[in-house]
């Protein structure tokens, strides 16, 4: 198994309602990735995606988003639970790719206000990933009362998370390095 | 698929693995029978681990 290159696991932000509560997660998840040997990472914010509204798809490709795609090994998506589901916005800017995701892992964390850490959106939004081509994993990040988990200038309130975040990392990077080799070397045929 | 049918890596020229299908429904079948027949190949290199894929028709 090639362990040289580094693997490329960006950070999904989405959601780009105003105040939002994700972002702060969303930072979080981000340094906990950085701080992994052998692991590049950014955070793709996807209200900065200037997506068109006029069509759907993959007619309307970001080049920037699809690139990242392309070249990821594996997705962090973080995501609040509006009304049970997922942001519409969140979805449009996923369903702008297709090949780009094939035997790629993706982990999702969940963002909610109350006491449940998004389980809804979770669940939700697993079977879209599923048909996406992206291979989820079997741990979830789940963010509650996220209002009050970070302090003013974002940092985080309760440690524990600390240690979910270690091992929704650890699985994460396993299936990534394990779906990279089947990619690369593993035939259909 | 035979080895004549393996794709190059358009960056370094090594032969890619074919490591799965996907059914493209946005393929615009004629007729609904059709539907499930146009699929993604997806392609990754060995070497670089560039990805690339082409369109082919189901064995349905």
């Amino acid at each position: 198994m090639d362990m040289e290159r580094q693997l490329y696991i960006p950070v999904i932000l989405g959601t780009a309602r105003k105040g939002r509560a994700s972002e702060m997660a969303a930072r979080f998840m981000l340094g906990e990735v950085s701080k992994r040997g052998g692991v590049e990472t950014e955070l793709i914010d996807i209200c900065e995606l200037k997506l068109s509204m006029e069509d759907a798809g993959e007619s309307i490709k970001d080049a920037r988003f699809s690139e990242q795609m392309r070249r990821a090994d594996a997705l962090v998506i973080v995501v609040p639970e509006y009304n049970h589901g997922y942001p519409g916005l969140l979805k449009h800017a996923l369903d702008t790719n297709l090949k780009e995701y094939i035997h790629k892992a993706v982990g999702v964390c969940g963002v909610s206000a109350g006491g449940f850490g998004g389980t809804r959106v979770v669940q939700n939004l697993l079977p879209v990933l599923r048909e996406l081509g992206l291979v989820t994993i079997f741990w979830d990040m789940n963010f509650s009362g996220a209002q009050k988990l970070f302090d003013d200038a974002g940092n985080l309130l309760d440690r524990a998370y600390v240690k979910r975040a270690d091992q929704f990392l650890k699985e994460l990077i396993w299936m990534a390095r394990v779906l990279r080799h089947g990619r690369e070397n593993v035939s259909l045929e | 698929m035979s080895d004549m049918d393996k794709m190059k890596c358009p960056d370094c020229g090594s032969e890619m693995n074919h490591h799965a299908d996907k059914i493209d429904y946005d393929a615009a079948p004629e007729s609904e029978a059709e539907a499930a027949e146009v699929v993604i190949e997806a392609h990754t290199c060995p070497d670089c681990g560039r990805t690339a894929t082409r369109t082919a028709r189901a064995e349905i």
